[in-house]
């Protein structure tokens, strides 16, 4: 069997670690923490901080504290003079604590004092690494330099669903009155703390997937308090929004300082509702002058309508002179023309007769000239063809003359009759002996009758 | 940029064109007729794209998926 055991109540224990704190911790210490919430109670006035360290992003330690209403008060008050802000969660302090132990509470420390300065100056210099490695990286203006669309109406939105600031800003898109119509989807994201950057980071990459349809990432944020926010100044963050392929808007929220995340993006305005106006504003650039175009081209067509009319009818007019002025021109000169033409022909068949008469008249001259001149020669050829037919009649009687003396002296009767004779046989002259044959009648004509004999 | 993005901000270059044109007198009664139908063409297009959009958010979550 074991001894008794010697017991305490809890109250005698705790009486006694807080003796023993007491004697171990009894001063006050410059430490410096992260003073992760500072859990201000506005009715007491009191604040009670959670501090914490981190080593690469993990706590490592972690303790409550108290800071008294005065005190608060009148740090706070150096906190909004030197940093521009009031004391705030997510900071990294410098204090004067003392240790304390509450029995029902447990270990806790009480702030004296912040250094403001040390603060200012962390901040500070976290935010200005940042700066620093995305300029010498060359990547510090990449987001800026992007073009947004004239209408960048597809828009990807990283933020908490319900959250003040997701709602406002929807609520300026499609709440607008003008009916401008916006697609926008959310893509869910802690914005504040120490999960937020992997939470960001992440979203970011799941629409660099789908990119193509969007126009512009927005991260907007509001009404969860201005806590947390130094991982809008992580490098690793706004190296993403830097190099993200569309333009990245931020409407985080926060009035005094600008974050590195804010520097970096395309566009930073504050709050989600500035940042919807900004794109209704970008829609009414665009809207306004299609209006205007649709004014103007009716306005413009009816002036440009009815300045040619009155051009036309001024120029109708002028016409109708000018061809009233031609016309009566031309009228006279027709005239004149006319009246010349008249007389000239006149003239001309006047001229003509009198040489068609002159012609006829030679004509007539002519013939009668031609015709006693043919007559006297016909007469002369009669006369000489008279003459000639009667000398050669008398020639021919002559001949015939002669002839008719040739022709009776050679008439068988006279020669006959002078006592020659002609020998027939057979009716045939002889006029060779031995044409007769012995024996053979002979017939002799003589002038006055014939003798009949024979050959011997 | 989707082809709708590039059709509108020409719709809207083209738009402006005209109206420039009108405003300096370069168009005559001739072509005017032509131009205001032009117009108007590029003016619906311009409404359309500001009360309109095609985007789905179920292919998009599909394309998330992949």
């Amino acid at each position: 069997m074991s001894a008794p055991k010697k017991t305490f109540t809890l109250l005698q224990l705790t009486q006694s670690i807080r003796k023993a704190l007491e004697v171990s911790f009894d001063g006050r210490y410059w430490i410096v923490a992260e003073m992760n919430k500072l859990n201000l109670y506005p009715k007491s006035g009191h604040a009670y901080p959670e501090l914490v360290e981190k080593q690469d992003g993990v706590i490592v330690a972690e303790m409550r504290a108290n800071l008294w209403k005065n005190d608060y008060e009148r740090i706070n008050q150096n906190f909004i003079q030197v940093l521009k802000e009031p004391l705030k969660d997510g900071i990294k302090v410098l204090m004067n604590v003392s240790v304390g132990f509450d029995s029902k509470y447990g270990i806790s420390l009480t702030i004296h004092e912040i250094d403001a300065n040390y603060t200012l100056g962390d901040l500070e210099q976290e935010k200005q690494n940042s700066i620093q490695a995305l300029k010498q990286q060359g990547i510090f203006d990449l987001n800026r330099k992007k073009s947004l669309p004239m209408l960048p109406q597809r828009l990807a939105i990283i933020s908490v669903a319900n959250s003040k600031g997701y709602q406002d800003f929807t609520h300026v898109l499609d709440e607008n009155q003008w009916q401008y119509k916006f697609f926008h989807m959310l893509f869910p994201s802690l914005l504040q703390g120490d999960k937020a950057v992997a939470d960001l980071t992440n979203q970011l990459n799941r629409i660099r997937k789908v990119a193509h349809h969007f126009d512009a990432v927005v991260i907007v944020r509001g009404g969860g308090g201005d806590i947390g926010l130094a991982c809008y100044n992580n490098v690793n963050l706004c190296k993403v929004i830097a190099e993200f392929p569309l333009p990245v808007l931020t409407g985080i929220g926060h009035r005094v300082n600008e974050s590195v995340a804010d520097m970096v993006a395309y566009k930073n305005l504050i709050t989600p509702t500035d940042l919807g106006n900004y794109f209704i504003q970008k829609f009414h650039n665009f809207s306004l002058p299609v209006q205007r175009a649709e004014e103007a081209l009716a306005d413009k067509s009816l002036r440009l309508l009815s300045e040619t009319k009155s051009k036309l009818h001024a120029f109708v007019l002028l016409f109708r002179s000018v061809v009233e002025t031609t016309l009566v021109k031309n009228t006279s000169k027709i005239e004149t023309l006319r009246v010349g033409l008249r007389s000239k022909t006149i003239q001309l068949v006047a001229n003509e007769k009198g040489s068609i008469q002159k012609l006829s008249k030679a004509l007539a001259n002519d013939a009668r000239t031609l015709l006693t001149a043919e007559r006297v020669s016909v007469s002369k050829l009669q006369e000489g063809m008279k003459n000639r037919i009667n000398v050669r009649l008398s020639k021919e009687e002559m001949k015939v003359n002669g002839l008719e003396n040739s022709v009776r002296l050679l008439d068988p009767r006279n020669v006959l009759k002078r006592g020659f004779s002609i020998t027939l046989v057979n009716g045939k002259a002889v006029t060779d002996e031995n044409e007769v044959q012995s024996g053979e009648e002979i017939t002799t004509l003589l002038y006055n009758g014939t003798l009949k004999s024979r050959k011997e | 940029m989707s082809e709708t993005t590039i059709n509108y901000a020409r719709a809207f270059e083209e738009l402006q064109a005209i109206v420039t044109e009108i405003e300096l007198g370069q168009i005559t009664v001739d072509i005017l007729s032509e131009k205001v139908k032009r117009a108007s063409e590029l003016i619906a297009i311009c409404k359309t794209k500001l009360s309109s959009t095609e985007e789905d958010v179920n292919q998009i979550l599909k394309e998330l998926d992949q």
